[in-house]
This record gives C-alpha cells, sequence and structure tokens, in this order.
C-alpha cells in the first residue's frame, strides 16, 4: 500500500524572535526627536515673538504717523482757508519727518514736498478710497521699503491730504529681531539634540551595560552577569537575563560534564581491556591462527574506541571551556618533523600506515621560534595525516613556511602545509569539512569505519585554541592542501619553564 | 626481579595490570588502598610504586606524600586525566611520572625501566660535581650542601647530575625530558618545571629567588657557573 499524498512533514519551526526595532538607531532616532521638539517649540515660540513684536511696534508707529497726519492735516486746513495761498509753498512748509512725504490734492492739482516725487506714490486703491472722502491707511512696499501711506479728506477746503512715511528704521529694527530669534531657534534646537543625545545615552547606558554582557556571553564567558543597581526598572530586566545566562550556562556545563563523565566511566574497562589484549599479544606464538585473527580485530577496534573516548573527552573539555594551552617556545621545522615522525609511529602502532615523506622548511622559518602546545600541535598533524591516509592514498608534500600580512614585514604567523594527491574535497564541502562527524561524499568509502569522526573538528579546535586557523583548499594538480596557520606568538595560558 | 607495589582500587584493572606486568617481568605486590599501600610499604621491598590517584578514603595524592615522607622509591601516578591540575598536583606530591588510561602495558613497561635506572644519564667519569656549597657524587648517588646529606629522589638526583654536567648551559626541557625520563620530543614539559621546583627546595638557599638552576624563559633551564 502506497502513500497516497505526499506527507508534507513536520513544518519547520522557526525560532520565536522579537522585532526590537528597524531603521536608525535607538539613540539616534531619541536624538532627532529631541532636536525636531526643539525646533517645532522654538520655532513657534520665536514666531509668536516675533509677531507680537512686529504687530505693537506697527501699531505704535502708525499711531504716532497718524497723530502727525492729522496735526499736518488740520493746518492744511487752516492755511487752505486764508485767500490767496501758494499751494506751492504751503506744502513746502509742512513740518514732515525725515525719509517722509507729504502730497496735498487740491482742486484737481497734486502738489508734493518732493521733487521727484508725488502722487505716484500712493496706491491707487488709497487714493480712491480717500478721494472718496474716507481716512485710510495703507503699507505699501516702494523699491523693496515698507512704507505707510495716510490719506485725511479735507471736505471743508475741498482737497486731500497725504502722507506717506519710510518704515525702513522699524523693518531694520524687526529684521534684526528676526535675525536674533531665528538664531535663538537654532541654538535651542542644537542644544535640544545634544540634550537628547547625552540623555538617551544616560538612558541606554544600563543597555550598554547589557551588551556588554551579551557580547562577552556569546564570546564563551558565561560567567557574565549584569547588575541592575537601584533602578527599579532595570531590575527586571538585569534579573531575567542573568537567570536565562545562569540556565544555558547549567545546561552547557551539565552537558559538557556528562561527556566528560560518560569519557572517563569507560576509561576503566578500557584499562583493563587494553592491559588483557597486551597480555593476549604477547603470548600471540601460543594461539591459533583463528584466535590470533580474533585478536588483531579486538586489538584494532580496542584501539579505535580508545581513541574514540580520548576524542570525546577532547571535545568536552573545548566544550566546557577548560581546554588550556601548555605552550612551548619551538623552532618551527623541528616541531613539523617531531611530529611526522611520531605520527609515522603512531601509524605502525595501529596499523594506518605512517608517512616517511620529508619536510620541507621555508629558510625564512630560520631563526623563529613559535609559541605552540606541543602536544596539541602533534594531535593535529596525527590527525591531517590520518585523515590523508583514510582518504586521499596519504600525505605527499609536507613544507613549513612564515607567512606575514604584508610582503617584507616580519612574519606574523607560521603555515604548516600537508598536501595530498586524493580526489580533492568538493568546494561546498571544505566549510564543512572541520564539523562533528561530519563525512560528506565520503561517506561511502572504506574509511567510514576507520575514523572517529572527530578527527578534522579537533584539529580546528586544537587550532583556534592556539589562536590560529585551519582551512582546506585544492592542491596544484590535484587533491587537497590543508594549511594550518598559527599565530607566532601564540595567545592562551602559557605553562613554560617556571 | 624487581618488586613493583600496585595501588589501585579496581579489581579488575589490578588484575589486568598484574597480569601485564607480570609478563613483563617484575614481581608484584599489589593493594587496593593507599592505607594498605603504607602498611604494606614497610613489610615489603618495594623498588617502584604505581598508585592511582582516585582512591577511596586516602586518595593517591595522600598516599604519595605518605610513601614520600618514608622513601625515595621512583612513583609512577595512575591518571584517568590528563588536566593540569591533576597531574602538577601528583608531581608536587612527590611522584616521579605519571601515565593516563587506559595506557598500553608495553610503555608503561618502558616507563618503569627509566625509572629504575640506576646509574646518572650519561656518565663522564667524574667523581665529584660541584656547585655552590653543593656537593654531588654521581657513582655513590649521594647529594651534599655545606656538608649535609640532601635526601633526593632519583629522579631529582638525575635531573641535578644532568644540569652539573653542563655548568652554564641551557638545557631545553625536550632535551632533559629525553636525558632524565627518556621521554622523546613530545613528553610533558611540566614533569620537568615540577621537578625543577622540587629540586631547588632542596638546594637553594631562596628558592622563590634561584641562584643555581635558573630558568631561562621560553627556552629551558640552566645551572649558574
Amino acid at each position: 500500500m502506497g502513500t497516497l499524498a505526499s506527507d508534507p512533514g513536520p513544518t519547520p519551526t522557526v525560532p520565536a524572535r522579537t522585532r526590537l526595532s528597524g531603521g536608525p538607531g535607538l539613540r539616534a532616532r531619541v536624538t532627532i526627536t529631541f532636536a525636531i521638539g526643539a525646533f517645532a517649540l522654538s520655532t513657534l515660540m520665536a514666531g509668536i515673538t516675533y509677531f507680537t513684536a512686529r504687530a505693537s511696534f506697527l501699531n505704535e508707529r502708525q499711531a504716532a504717523d497718524q497723530r502727525q497726519t492729522f496735526a499736518n492735516a488740520l493746518l492744511v486746513k487752516n492755511a487752505l482757508r486764508s485767500p490767496g495761498i501758494q499751494v506751492d509753498q504751503l506744502i513746502g512748509s509742512v513740518d514732515t519727518l525725515p525719509g517722509s512725504l507729504s502730497v496735498l490734492n487740491t482742486g484737481g492739482h497734486w502738489y508734493a514736498t518732493s521733487i521727484s516725487l508725488g502722487q505716484s506714490q500712493l496706491p491707487p486703491a488709497l487714493r480712491t478710497l480717500v478721494l472718496q472722502g474716507t481716512p485710510a491707511s495703507q503699507i505699501i512696499s516702494v523699491s523693496g521699503t515698507p512704507q505707510l501711506a495716510i490719506g485725511v479728506p479735507l471736505p471743508a477746503v475741498n482737497a486731500t491730504y497725504f502722507e506717506v512715511f519710510s518704515l525702513a528704521e522699524l523693518a531694520g529694527t524687526l529684521r534684526t529681531l528676526a535675525f536674533a530669534l531665528a538664531a535663538a531657534a537654532l541654538f535651542t534646537t542644537i542644544a535640544g539634540a545634544a540634550v537628547g543625545r547625552w540623555a538617551s545615552g544616560r538612558a541606554l547606558r544600563p543597555l550598554a551595560g547589557v551588551t556588554e554582557a551579551a557580547v562577552a556571553i556569546a564570546g564563551g564567558d558565561l560567567d557574565t552577569r549584569v547588575e541592575a543597581g537601584d533602578d527599579v526598572d532595570l531590575q527586571e530586566l538585569a534579573s531575567a537575563f542573568n537567570r536565562m545566562t545562569a540556565n544555558v550556562q547549567s545546561r552547557i556545563e551539565r552537558e559538557a560534564r556528562f561527556t566528560s563523565d560518560v569519557s572517563h566511566e569507560l576509561r576503566s574497562p578500557l584499562t583493563t581491556l587494553t592491559a588483557t589484549v597486551g597480555v593476549l599479544e604477547g603470548h600471540r606464538d601460543e594461539l591459533a591462527p583463528r584466535a590470533r585473527s580474533a585478536l588483531d580485530l579486538l586489538d584494532g577496534d580496542l584501539q579505535r574506541f580508545t581513541r574514540m573516548v580520548d576524542d570525546l573527552l577532547e571535545i568536552s573539555r573545548f566544550d566546557a571551556g577548560s581546554a588550556e594551552l601548555s605552550l612551548d617556545h619551538v623552532d618551527p621545522g623541528e616541531l613539523v618533523r617531531q611530529a611526522m615522525a611520531a605520527s609515522e609511529r603512531v601509524g605502525k602502532d595501529q596499523r594506518v600506515h605512517g608517512t616517511d615523506v620529508p619536510v620541507e622548511v621555508d629558510p625564512a622559518v630560520e631563526g623563529i621560534r613559535l609559541a605552540v602546545d606541543k602536544r596539541r600541535f602533534e594531535r593535529v598533524m596525527a590527525n591531517l595525516v590520518e585523515n590523508a591516509n583514510l582518504y586521499a592514498g596519504g600525505v605527499t608534500r609536507v613544507f613549513v613556511e612564515a607567512f606575514s600580512q604584508q610582503p617584507g614585514d616580519e612574519p606574523q604567523s607560521i603555515r604548516v602545509i600537508v598536501e595530498d594527491e586524493g580526489p580533492g574535497i568538493p568546494v561546498d564541502e571544505r566549510s564543512h569539512l572541520f564539523e562533528r562527524f561530519y563525512r560528506g561524499s565520503r561517506s561511502g568509502q572504506r574509511a567510514f569505519s576507520e575514523g572517529t569522526g572527530l578527527g578534522l573538528s579537533l584539529v580546528a579546535e586544537h587550532v583556534r585554541l592556539h589562536g590560529g586557523v585551519v582551512w582546506v583548499e585544492e592542491a596544484a594538480g590535484h587533491g587537497s592542501r590543508f594549511v594550518v596557520e598559527l599565530p607566532i606568538d601564540g595567545e592562551g595560558t602559557e605553562w613554560g619553564p617556571a | 626481579m624487581s618488586r613493583i607495589l600496585i595501588v589501585e582500587d579496581d579489581e579488575r584493572i589490578r588484575s589486568s595490570m598484574r597480569l601485564a606486568l607480570e609478563d613483563e617481568g617484575y614481581s608484584i605486590t599489589d593493594v587496593s588502598s593507599g592505607e594498605e599501600a603504607v602498611a604494606q610499604f614497610g613489610e615489603v621491598p618495594v623498588e617502584l610504586a604505581l598508585i592511582d590517584l582516585m582512591l577511596p578514603g586516602m586518595d593517591g595524592f595522600e598516599t604519595c606524600r605518605a610513601l614520600r615522607r618514608h622513601s625515595t622509591v621512583p612513583i609512577i601516578m595512575v591518571t584517568a586525566r590528563s588536566d593540569t591540575h591533576d597531574v602538577v598536583a601528583g608531581l608536587e606530591a612527590g611522584a616521579d611520572d605519571y601515565v593516563t588510561k587506559p595506557f598500553v602495558a608495553k610503555e608503561l613497561a618502558a616507563r618503569i625501566r627509566a625509572l629504575l635506572r640506576r646509574s646518572r644519564p650519561d656518565p663522564t667519569g667524574q667523581l665529584v660535581l660541584s656547585f655552590g656549597d653543593v656537593e654531588i657524587e654521581p657513582e655513590a648517588g649521594v647529594v651534599r650542601r655545606a656538608g649535609d646529606e640532601v635526601h633526593c629522589t632519583r629522579t631529582e638526583f638525575r635531573l641535578l647530575c644532568e644540569l652539573a654536567d653542563h655548568p652554564g648551559k641551557v638545557l631545553t626541557r625536550e632535551h632533559l625530558l629525553e636525558q632524565v625520563w627518556g621521554y622523546d620530543y613530545f613528553g610533558d614539559g611540566r614533569l620537568v618545571d615540577v621537578h625543577v621546583r622540587r629540586l631547588r627546595t632542596k638546594i637553594e638557599p631562596d628558592p622563590a629567588n634561584p641562584q643555581f638552576i635558573l630558568t631561562v624563559r621560553g627556552m629551558g633551564y640552566k645551572l649558574a657557573v
């Protein structure tokens, strides 16, 4: 019976994520908000101040000018009553303020105090209105200068008197005021932004503490906690954060301890097994051929099992963060030669052929002392050699070179390069190669049943502990090239000669 | 035939070790606790002790210290972990070397042989070596400081002789590991460091500011001339 509909499978669970915010940063947004607030408020205040002051100045000025105009109009009216008056002289005798102009219309003729200026200065609407008998005033602009024109009809003498005052001075005062207000508004806006920045910085300071703690935790320092201080708003966040960290920490520790405990517990039976298999090996000659074959199988898998337990214990130390470097300062060429020799010996013991490929050393490496944990480095090389043996027919080339970021500089790191002429590793598998139990497309190969599956991941962990990197690339021709790069001044705790 | 004392609480491990070491030609006395070990130690002449660190009651460190109070017999501690703390603590308790479980019997036998070698690493034929107020008689296995005999373990003695044989010369930890313990390049340098510390407490006037056995940082040790 076949399945009719294909099973869509379980819906993949998307981890719950709380979206915190989008767009610009929190501080930037608070700063901008403060700046906008300060700008709006200061502009409003400046506007109110400006227009109130302007209206008040203008009213005052208008009242004064009207008084002047009415006084002059009265003077003109009285003068016009006297017979035989010379209007030209009359208009010339009117007492005007500097910059103001008097215009008189009597009997259809226009007279003005200025020769060049006259009735043309008067706005037509005002002129018409006043000529019809209504006193009026209007603010006009003459070649960019504001002016106040006031007209007074004098029906008793059949005349109309106009006076035009320059408001240039008032305009200047208002301009100065506007400028001062604008400057104040600008200053307030900037001050607002600054206050916003400061306030947000202050408000976010505890958040910065949390961020710092989170970064430290992400970096592996699980003992980090945040302190809330007396701030009740923050205490909740801090305690939740600390609870979360403690949970994560205890889970990680429990897991690492479990792996470590299991590995340790396995060591007791393994010790008995190893010792007794050793005894049987010693009595090999007394065994029947079939028993010898069985012993070989037993011995082979016992060694593999032991390696697995060792590797698991090593991994659990990395996971628990308790892996420590024990640094020595050594000659890199000698180190690699010794490690290759050791892997050869181990290879013989474990029935995996070792390698006798000579180690090539770049002359630039001469004289450099590399800070390295020899035991870990030996494991790195052994695992790389084993990897090549299992999957690529063995190591074909090993060389050691000094590497510097800028050509010509003092070398900062040592590169140990291990090449094989095997089938190579597909590009898309290279980044996964150093993951635990990753087999990729090699899973069908003979070696699947021989390696522990942890070798290359331990290589990566050992190298990382030194502050170095390891990667794989294509060797010239074909095959793989593993590059281990170790900083010359290694990091980590030093256990040197004391 | 050298007699070896095995102190191990796991009966199966004890039996398998006995089988393996008897095959290597040693006589075995085995006990399951530190208390028994101390009691047996006075009864039977023992040439080397193998002590498990994790013992119920009196633990391996304490047993090691108890044996050291009476004897300079070589001690190999057997540990389930090679972490810094246990190894260093065991060496400081007086052990000469350590093996990690599970160990291969042949390797353990090689370690035992290295520790049982009587003579100093590379006899130069000199009858007396001396520096400061310290005098060493390599053939007699005697160290004297200001005329008084200093009790050294065999490993301390070999280490001291090796340093005294090359006064003023920097000896790397690898060199000392090979000459004194018979280890290859990847031997544990902590063996050298802890033994140097122990030697200093015996022969230096002020062990915290050594004037004879000097540290050459990043390189090794040398005997001041």
